[in-house]
């Protein structure tokens, strides 16, 4: 697919149906732009056939989609490409499931100390509901973060001794406090921070930023997810393609999903006994039937598929030298540590993620999962937080000293916060911490995000915002700016609706923390 | 960021008061309305309701206009925000045919409709003054026309595509608007990019603001096409053979502002090369031959 956006106006494009030029025949239409065209001429094709021939409502129906959405899609395809220009030209999405605890990391609150074992006050609740998991509990006991804080950097963010490498980095993050969302479990909370809706089915940040800005690297995915080694075994979260699919938007906008160890791409290695010549005229071969059957059945879909193993085939030589550390030289190891040496560890993945920025994917997700502590909060906070820790500081570390970092977007955080009381024991050094929508905290850094600054406030409990909320749609909308989209903008038509990341409910973009 | 501005504004009028004599009292401060209201107003609504166009009889650029309201009668009821129609008609949804600004021109953001309803609420005064509001937001300044940084390349699109397609390599516009340049990306093959594409390039170059050129095999040679490329803001010539003598052919390259020269052999002497480049912001040189990671050496943002 090419990266070409299209410099269209989008009200222009519509599938009149008539006869018209063909598009190679305009003058000044990128070439990019015109094999745009030429996949969606092949949607047209069907469509202009269906009318004539089949009803394109029946079939359409029976391939899966409705005819309108069919219809709609069409007018809607193609790349819209940037609004403005970028300050971000890729991210890399670190995401914590499970949910770090704020207390014990970026919202510090030092009056809690004084107040151990004390009822949280009913007037701070203010009658929320709780999870099932406490809200049988006979008491609220206000559980002190167990770690100590300090003040690093010139922006003198307070800093959790969990983390001493990210200390190092402070003036490079921005710390949001005040993120909220609705959803109380992990699931529908991971949703909504990647597809900024709490039920599955809707396309995946990555899948919005690979239709609205399309590749910068045809012999790479786009997008990439990678799922890191567990570094604890209780309270694990499902993690499910779900969470980096394309949704509504065409197939190939969903993420690779890059696996540890020998075959870090299923299934594009070539068979025993099968040289590279038989796999491309098997492709070939494949395709070409995959054409025929688009032919007759007209299903859109099948031109995915096509795209799909071409792409496939091109990462038989992208991937193996994507996936060959050998080069990278002895700092590389001495940053982030024996265990990137790891396949499949987080510090694995952190490098990885390097390396697929420097070669141009937009948009990678790194999953560190097991942070939910409901019980033993103090000991398996700081496993997890050793497991984060130096990798992440590597990570961006090394993004800055290779001139990456300006414009590659660094995020940092889990799905939602955790409550100010202990969920069940309550010792000094013991304590568990439920699940709490209505604040937490995440860090930003890199891709036109002021560094060195703090952004929204919670009350002495962490319980409430109290100044500056940023609800998941304002980060959303706030990502899409970087990148140079108008979130307001960047919409497909699906169901009767312009489907956008941020929903139909208000959102903004966080002007105050643009670089 | 929103009180700097502010006080900035202050300071402004307080010089200006100076100026006049210096001894006008402080009731002379800006009015609510002229110095949020009316500029809210002026920024949204004065094309379709102003001097040239009354749509539906109604002019929003005075006080007394606002306040006479439209052919239908008036269109703001002090003290009641809920009943006064401009409140209305700004808080509808965008897709509700009745919004204002209508066309589907951008709708007022949450600042500016507070500002329209704190104003009401306190009964739609034309002389309360800025210091009435000590909640209200300020107002961002109005979004500057960006800067050209290239000739648009709409004329040339043709060339472009053929070029791309003749080299093998992406020339992506960095925007919607053409005057913001295009991208030369090399990634998909970074080998097919060698100086020779660079010196084929000539033809379309001044619209490339950005080259990326990572791991392509580019040597000096390519450098001295790169330097003729006028509207060059950034390279990345992270691990290419590039050397500290070939980086005098940029020197020429005013408005560069960032290079990348990660993992290269340019050493100290190409650093003192890139330090005559007027526009040079930041060099990196992480894993090069230079005594120094980045140039200016950092310091903490
Ligand atoms: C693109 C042109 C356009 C712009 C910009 C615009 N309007 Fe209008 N406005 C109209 C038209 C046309 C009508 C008459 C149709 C209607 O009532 O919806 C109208 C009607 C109105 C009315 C109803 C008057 C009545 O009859 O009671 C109000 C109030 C109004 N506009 C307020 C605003 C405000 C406030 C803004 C700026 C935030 C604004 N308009 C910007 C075109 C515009």
């Amino acid at each position: 697919m090419s990266a070409h956006p299209d410099f269209h106006d989008h009200s222009l494009c519509s599938d009149h149906g008539g006869e018209h030029p063909s598009v190679w025949d305009l003058p000044q239409v990128p070439l990019g732009l015109k094999r745009e065209w030429l996949a969606l001429e092949t949607r047209r094709h069907f469509l202009g056939r269906g009318v004539k021939a089949l009803g394109a409502a029946g079939l359409a129906t029976l391939l899966g989609r409705t005819a309108p959405n069919l219809l709609a899609n069409v007018a809607a395809a193609g790349t819209p490409g940037p609004n403005f220009a970028p300050k971000a030209k890729r991210a890399i999405y670190l995401f914590m499931a499970g949910s770090p605890s704020q207390f014990e990391t970026w919202d510090y609150k030092p009056g809690l100390a004084k107040m151990f074992d004390q009822d949280l006050p009913e007037s701070v609740r203010g009658g929320q509901v709780l999870t099932g998991m406490t809200a049988s509990q006979a008491r609220f006991p206000i559980a002190p973060s167990r770690y100590a804080f300090a003040q690093h950097g010139k922006a003198g963010h307070w800093v959790s001794e969990l983390f001493p490498h990210t200390a190092k980095i402070a003036d490079e993050l921005c710390v949001l406090k005040s993120l909220h969302t609705e959803a109380i479990n992990h699931e529908p909370a991971i949703l909504q921070l990647t597809t900024g809706n709490m039920f599955a089915g809707r396309p995946s940040i990555g899948a919005w930023l690979s239709y609205g800005l399309g590749a910068a690297n045809d012999e790479l995915p786009t997008f990439v997810v990678m799922t890191s080694k567990m570094p604890v075994r209780t309270n694990v979260q499902a993690l499910s393609n779900r969470l980096w699919s394309s949704g509504f938007l065409s197939p190939e906008h969903a993420a690779v999903a890059l696996r540890a160890g020998n075959d870090p791409v299923l299934y594009i290695n070539n068979p025993a006994g099968v040289d590279g010549d038989l796999r491309q005229a098997m492709i070939a071969g494949v395709n070409d039937l995959n054409r025929q059957l688009f032919e007759r059945v007209g299903d859109p879909e099948i031109n995915a598929r096509i795209a799909q193993y071409e792409m496939a085939f091109r990462m038989q030589t992208s991937v193996p030298e994507l996936t060959d550390f050998s080069s990278e030289p002895a700092s590389t190891w001495e940053l982030y540590g024996p265990k990137a040496k790891e396949p499949g560890t987080y510090a694995y993945n952190c490098l990885m993620a390097r390396r697929l920025a420097e070669r141009g994917v937009r948009f990678t997700q790194v999953f560190l999962r097991t942070w939910d502590q409901h019980s033993n909060l103090p000991t398996n906070i700081k496993v997890m937080a050793e497991e984060s820790d130096r990798a992440t500081y590597a990570l961006v570390t090394d993004l800055k000293q290779r001139g990456l970092l300006d414009d590659t977007l660094v995020i940092w955080g889990g799905e939602f916060g955790r409550t100010v009381y202990s969920q069940g024991v309550l010792r000094p050094d013991n304590y568990g911490r439920d699940h709490h929508p209505r604040c937490f905290s995440m860090w930003l850094a890199g891709g036109g995000v002021k560094p060195g600054v703090s952004y929204g406030e919670t009350d002495d409990f962490s319980y409430n915002i109290v100044k500056d909320p940023v609800h998941i749609r304002d980060l959303h909308a706030t990502l899409l700016h970087l990148f140079g989209l108008d979130h307001n903008k960047l919409s497909f038509k699906f169901q009767g609706l312009d489907q956008r990341l941020t929903g139909v409910l208000p959102s903004r973009v966080i002007d105050a923390i643009l670089a | 960021m929103r009180s700097s501005l502010e006080l900035k504004e202050r300071r402004t009028w307080r010089w200006l008061l100076c100026l006049a004599g210096g001894s006008v009292a402080a009731a002379a401060e800006p009015t609510f309305y002229a110095a949020r209201v009316a500029p809210v107003l002026d920024r949204h609504c004065v094309v379709c309701h102003g001097p040239e166009k009354k749509k539906a009889g109604l002019r929003l650029d005075s006080f007394d206009h606002l306040m006479a309201g439209a052919e239908s009668g008036s269109i703001v009821k002090p003290g009641d925000v809920k009943g006064s129609e401009l409140h209305r008609r700004i808080t509808l949804p965008a897709t509700d045919e009745e919004v204002m600004p209508s066309d589907g021109k951008p709708s007022l953001s949450a600042d500016e409709i507070k500002i329209i309803a704190l104003w009401i609420e306190a009964g739609a005064s034309p002389t309360k003054s800025l210091a009435d509001f000590p909640t209200a937001p300020a107002l961002r300044p109005a979004r500057v026309a960006p800067v050209p940084l290239a000739p648009s390349w709409r004329e040339k699109a043709a060339e472009i595509a053929a070029l791309e397609k003749k080299f093998g390599v992406k020339l992506v516009p960095r925007s919607q608007v053409p005057t913001d340049g295009l991208v030369l990306r090399s990634a998909s093959a970074p080998q097919r990019c060698n100086d020779q594409v660079l010196a084929g390039l000539a033809p379309v170059a001044r619209f490339i603001v950005d080259a990326e050129l990572a791991r392509t095999p580019v040597t000096d040679a390519g450098l001295k096409a790169l330097g003729s490329w006028e509207n060059l803001r950034a390279i990345d010539l992270t691990r290419t053979k590039v050397t500290s003598a070939g980086l005098a052919a940029l020197s020429g390259l005013k408005h560069l502002e960032v290079i990348n020269l990660t993992d290269t052999a340019v050493d100290d002497a190409g650093v003192t090369t890139l330090r005559a480049l007027p526009g040079l912001k930041r060099a990196w040189l992480f894993g090069s031959k230079a005594t120094v990671t980045q140039y200016p050496v950092a310091t903490a943002p």
